[in-house]
């Protein structure tokens, strides 16, 4: 792993002290899902944080706060905390990289203090991916036929993970990309879903997240959605751990349904960034 | 003048495939007929055969149609990652060479072979498909590390099901040496590799995945498509299926989306269809190996 020379580095052997927090029972190693389930939900099915199963945490939008970007947005999912700023239409710069459509670049970057765990200042092999996720998706939803020749920036950075990220990052990417006039067909939704043997968690936080453990003795997975609702169009998909494919419909359609609740709220949230846009520019107006 | 998705973002150089409007109607509407006579739901013929590389514990060679693929397995020792002390790991590492296909050249493979080395890496990081603890040595000290280096010989098509066969081959040879801890020498153990060289172990390669991708194109979808269909296609499905039919990660790929109904269908014919090549594959490893000493083919033939 190439590292940069000139930023400070912690000693190799370094690593986080939580690791020698005690667990009781060799707990991690021997859970069950019967237990892990017990562990995430009571007996009155209430998540940790007072949700119920199908409930997602609250959500909070809001549009341009980079004054320098084009468009930006920053969305509030329970703890999960990341901004978006889209910059462009611009030239693209490189001449090998021409090509007729406009193009999408994305970065996703956790800050380096966002984890349980700190991430690098460089963008680590998971970013890289989640970024290429991340265009994938925004590719299906943009228009590039509108700006041929011509590239679109669109940063992501985590400053807070509390599960479920890259949904968090589709919605406010698709939410930023609006606010900056990028012509789309429709916003992308990003949802998540975590499921446990004979239960579904809408929205997981980072604990209730899926984490590739031994000894699953049944089916235990995540799965992240972007979908765009008036379109009926899923441009991302990412689902790991294991599961059957039925279940994995069920999910789509509890992720599906949440995001057709979710689309409204951006919706708005969009309406008042143009409101506000057409009232500023009719005091700069009245001012001439 | 279209290009594959997969190789979408590789910088200029494309190698452009060219394809007539007839050609392109006959992929996006035909029956259930392809170019090349198969039915949707077809491979083409798959060629493989395993421990051709003498330097390495494991390796097989996988050739489907016009995609090339080579894979060693090279298992060492190291300490284990602070965060899971009981268990040893799999790491993947995929070459998209230059030679495979001119798109590859300069770093122009580079994102495609992170796409691969990630999947791979999801996908065999559920509790079902390996069992890792059989790679530890000593709890917390030591343990096994399997180096899975997947060398891209020649690309024509399908790459994630291509080289993930390899790798199920190429670990279902792997021989891990016998090793005994000695004796305890205050804080250091001391490690004791076994005289007889054929003393080894092999890991349970029963459950490990195949992928299967599924390429949509017009109102269906298929599997196993050549570059020709790649390029026609803008969206589909990377699924993992488990030997115990399983689905173990999932990847939409390309720039398109699906509709919901759409991808549910898909997922349920890419179980189907992993079980099936599992099963298939399994079977054809099983009987190499009892074959015995055959004479080797050997690659880029």
């Amino acid at each position: 792993m190439p590292v940069d020379s000139r930023r400070l580095q912690g000693p190799e052997s370094a690593f986080s002290y939580t690791l020698l927090e005690k667990k009781d029972a060799n707990a991690e190693e021997s859970i069950l899902s019967a237990d892990l389930q017990k562990m995430l939900i009571d007996s009155n099915h209430v998540r940790k944080d007072k949700r119920k199963p199908t409930d997602a945490r609250p959500l909070f939008l809001r549009t341009g706060i980079i004054s320098q970007a084009k468009g930006s947005a920053y969305i509030e999912q329970g703890n999960t905390k990341l901004v978006c700023g889209v910059y462009g239409p611009r030239e693209v710069q490189k001449k090998s990289d021409f090509r007729l459509n406009g193009q999408l670049f994305c970065e996703f970057k956790f800050a380096p203090f966002s984890c349980q765990k700190r991430r690098s200042h460089q963008q680590d092999n998971e970013e890289l991916v989640l970024s290429g996720l991340l265009r994938e998706a925004l590719e299906a939803a943009v228009c590039l036929h509108h700006f041929p020749k011509a590239q679109v920036e669109v940063n992501i950075m985590v400053i807070e993970n509390d599960g479920s990220p890259l949904a968090a990052a589709l919605t406010c990417a698709s939410l930023a990309l609006a606010s900056a006039s990028i012509p789309m067909y429709d916003l992308v939704i990003g949802a998540a879903v975590r499921q446990l043997p004979k239960l579904l968690l809408l929205d997981p936080t980072k604990d209730e997240e899926w984490q590739p453990k031994l000894n699953h003795d049944e089916n235990n997975s995540n799965l992240t959605v972007g979908f765009m609702p008036s379109m009926q169009q899923i441009c991302a998909y990412v689902h790991e751990g294991v599961s059957n494919p039925e279940e994995l419909e069920q999910m789509l359609k509890i992720v599906t349904e949440y995001c057709l609740k979710v689309q409204p709220v951006v919706q708005l949230c969009l309406k008042e960034t143009v409101e506000k846009m057409l009232a500023s520019e009719g005091e700069n107006n009245d001012a001439e | 003048m279209s290009i594959a998705p997969q190789l979408l973002r590789g910088p200029s150089l494309m190698a452009e495939i060219l394809l007539s409007e007839a050609e392109k109607a006959f992929i996006h509407h035909g029956d259930d007929l392809r170019c090349d006579g198969r039915t949707r739901l077809d491979y083409r013929p798959i060629i493989l055969e395993t421990g051709l590389v003498s330097n390495a514990s494991g390796s097989s060679r996988l050739r489907l149609a016009n995609s090339d693929v080579l894979v060693g397995v090279k298992v060492e020792l190291a300490s284990p990652l602070s965060e899971k002390p009981l268990e040893g790991r799999l790491e993947f590492f995929v070459d998209c060479s230059a030679n495979a296909t001119p798109e590859f050249e300069g770093r122009g493979g580079e994102d495609l072979a992170n796409e691969i080395c990630r999947f791979l890496q999801m996908s065999y990081m559920s509790g079902d498909t390996i069992n890792l603890s059989e790679l530890s040595v000593l709890a917390g000290q030591q343990c096994w590390v399997l180096y899975v280096d997947i060398l891209i010989l020649e690309c024509g098509g399908n790459l994630y099901d291509t080289v993930s066969l390899a790798v199920k081959s190429a670990l279902y040879t792997t021989q891990i040496p016998s090793i005994k801890v000695a004796t305890m020498d205050g804080d250091q153990p001391e490690l004791e590799l076994s005289e007889d060289p054929y003393d080894t172990k092999r890991l349970n390669t029963q459950n490990v995945p195949c992928l299967v991708t599924l390429m949509k194109i017009g109102n269906h979808y298929l599997v196993d498509p050549t570059p020709e269909e790649e390029c026609c296609s803008s969206s589909g499905v990377v699924v993992a299926v488990s030997g115990s039919k399983k689905i173990t990660a999932v990847r939409k790929i390309g720039s398109g989306s699906l509709h919901p109904e759409s991808l549910v269908s898909m997922l349920k014919t890419a179980s189907e269809v992993g079980a099936v090549v599992n099963k298939i594959l399994m079977k054809k490893l099983l009987e190499e190996e009892t074959a015995g000493k055959t004479q080797k083919v050997g690659f880029m033939r």
